[in-house]
């Protein structure tokens, strides 16, 4: 019998075992919570770095341990905790300490919304895609204080480039989900993955899918839209400065909002968790997750980067235009009655 | 349970930091940001009442809607004024900015 | 079943102290960049008092609009307006609008927080039950207020040209 407040022992156990083998526990924790998010953000820097040497033909990290080299982001991440963190001259400690911790928890925090499976979500809350956009909105300002706070030239410039970026690349990135919004007709995260049961929003919405994933390729500024991290030009941008655990934390922190925007691909347009039976709902949600990273990681190494005029360019007028005129052909698939059949 | 009058005392807190900003600050971007405050001290206000009428309205939500939008515009438009005023003056300290020629 | 739920008052007490401390934080502070951390907290909080409204739509924009592109451009501005000498020389509290601000500002906010607390019960104490969702809000704003959408729109455009011809560089 579970009684609260506990008086003896026994009954602190019970209530312990309760509240650990209770849902919310363990999609705090385990499942999509804490433990899953690391070790997925692990694997995904492996995979990166396998994915790029296999592309580049070479092998990648291949001695750490375990098969493969399984284990080098555990090496890394030793080597990084021992490493010394300085500090630059007349930076401002609270704000260089404090930031990265921030952009790893602002990374984390927006999985509370997004569903696994029909039941493995954190927070089933109304306004869920909404919800996700403010989190990500709130990126740009942060990487621009930690640059400033820095105190150099090299992450300053760095940081106000990928300000620029990231500031434009947001408008087409949530006018793209406009067009998912009105099929699925709820802002929920877990309605509007319910209302892919039958078709995926891929296929009346592909222009959407295309502006979206490409603004996220900005948005995570990852080749070809390189331009805060030009390692010819900027040594390393708007973390130039940063060494041993900062940089780990804001590692974890690119990696973890990389799995935070494939994973938002998965629920908006590639249909969640729905997929035949044979497998569980979050494995078919993570087999979408990590193929759609798989896309965002390639591009990595075949493009060159971007010119700074064609960014501009194209993040205010092409794709905004794409993702406008994606959204008044939705409204006219939608009113025409093609759709009904999938229950739209 | 929360009292309304605990969210109007809040209110009207925001309200008196802001106007302490708004009247003994110098620094123009000081003054930006106690009208901030006082806008959103409105706003604050504006939520809380429409949540405790009985029945619950929605048009206290519209009114929120435009406030923060239309402060959002106002901030912007402030911060080119007093981008323009330093790029003329050299400073932004409301003392000094008070001739209009120039 | 075990429940854990936090009572909304802990929230609002929570609440209270962040946005409060942040706005006072926010125009005290010696560095301005400082205060604008401090007033994008202050408003962080403001959105933590929305979603305990029942607002969460509002919670969200306050969030993304406010703290996503407001403090971005206060921050801005002030890396583009540095000053080699110190922010506030002395503040203008020894001169007579200074001190009658003060005295303005207190004296305002004790009068209205009087004026609420005597009103006792003829303010509401227990939230009403209340059945309105996040979708009401779309029809609120086309169908019912479609004036002021329209007029936002405008304003809007207005404010985007006035920005850009206010900030263009002389040549």
């Amino acid at each position: 019998m579970v009684v609260f407040p506990p008086t003896t022992p026994a009954e602190l156990i019970a209530l312990i075992i309760r509240i650990i083998t209770s849902h919310t526990f363990i999609t705090i924790v385990i499942f999509p919570g804490f433990i899953h998010l690391t070790l997925v953000v692990i694997f995904l820097t492996w995979y990166e770095r396998k994915l790029l040497a296999r592309i580049q033909l070479r092998i990648g990290p291949l001695y750490a341990g375990g098969p493969g080299g399984l284990l080098q982001p555990l090496a890394d991440g030793v080597k990084l905790i021992f490493k010394e963190v300085m500090v630059p001259y007349k930076a401002s400690k609270p704000l260089f300490m404090g930031i990265p911790l921030m952009l790893v928890v602002l990374s984390a925090v927006p999985f509370a919304v997004i569903p696994f499976g029909q039941h493995w979500v954190i927070a089933n809350i109304d306004v869920g895609l909404v919800f996700v956009f403010a989190m990500t909105s709130l990126f740009p300002s942060m990487i621009l204080i930690f640059a400033w706070a820095s105190n150099s030239k090299y992450p300053f410039l760095g940081g106000v480039r990928s300000l620029f970026q990231q500031v434009v690349y947001e408008i087409p990135m949530w006018m793209s989900t406009l067009s998912v919004v009105l099929l699925a007709g709820s802002l929920n995260l877990v309605d509007i993955v319910n209302a892919q049961e039958k078709m995926w929003f891929i296929v009346p919405a592909f222009f959407s899918f295309a502006v979206f994933f490409i603004a996220i390729m900005a948005e995570l500024e990852r080749l070809p839209f390189d331009l805060p991290e030009a390692e010819p030009e900027l040594v390393a941008g708007w973390y130039t400065e940063s060494s041993g655990a900062i940089f780990m934390l804001i590692f974890m922190g690119l990696y973890m909002k990389l799995y935070l925007m494939s994973s938002l691909v998965t629920v908006l347009f590639l249909g969640g968790w729905w997929g035949p039976a044979f497998l569980p709902q979050p494995v078919w949600f993570i087999i979408k997750t990590l193929i759609v990273a798989t896309f965002i990681i390639i591009p990595r190494g075949v493009y060159p980067r971007i010119r700074v005029d064609m960014l501009i360019k194209i993040g205010w007028t092409r794709l905004l235009i794409i993702a406008l005129g994606n959204i008044f052909l939705t409204i006219i698939l939608i009113n025409s009655g093609l759709l009904a059949s999938w229950g739209i | 349970m929360v009292a309304l009058t605990s969210y109007l005392i809040v209110s009207a807190a925001l309200l008196g930091i802001g106007i302490y900003g708004l009247t003994v600050k110098r620094n123009a971007i000081r003054l930006l940001f106690a009208v901030e405050i006082i806008v959103n001290a409105a706003n604050l206000n504006f939520a809380a009442f429409t949540r405790y009428m009985n029945p619950p309205q929605i048009s206290g939500q519209v009114i929120v809607f435009y406030s923060i939008a239309a402060a959002a515009m106002e901030a912007a438009v402030g911060l080119a004024l007093i981008l323009v005023a330093f790029r003329l003056n050299s400073t932004i300290d409301v003392k000094k900015l008070n001739k209009l020629k120039g | 079943m075990v429940s854990l739920v936090i009572p909304s008052d802990i929230s609002f007490v929570v609440l209270t102290a962040v946005t409060i401390i942040g706005a006072i934080i926010a125009l005290q502070a010696k560095e301005l960049i400082y205060g604008a951390v401090a007033l994008a907290i202050s408003f962080i909080g403001v959105a933590g008092f929305f979603t305990l409204l029942d607002a969460p739509y509002l919670a969200m924009l306050q969030i993304s609009i406010y703290v996503g592109a407001v403090v971005v451009l206060i921050l801005f501005t002030i890396m583009l307006v540095r000053r080699e000498q110190g922010e506030e020389t002395n503040p203008r509290t020894d001169t007579p609008e200074g001190s009658m601000g003060i005295w303005l500002a207190g004296l305002l906010a004790i009068a209205i927080s009087g004026v609420v607390a005597l009103a006792g019960t003829s303010l509401p104490t227990e939230t009403p039950a209340s059945n309105l969702t996040v979708s009401d809000l779309g029809p609120a704003l086309t169908l019912q207020y479609p004036v002021p959408l329209i007029v936002l729109a405008l304003l809007l455009s207005a404010s985007l040209l006035g920005a850009l011809v206010l900030a263009k560089v002389e040549r």
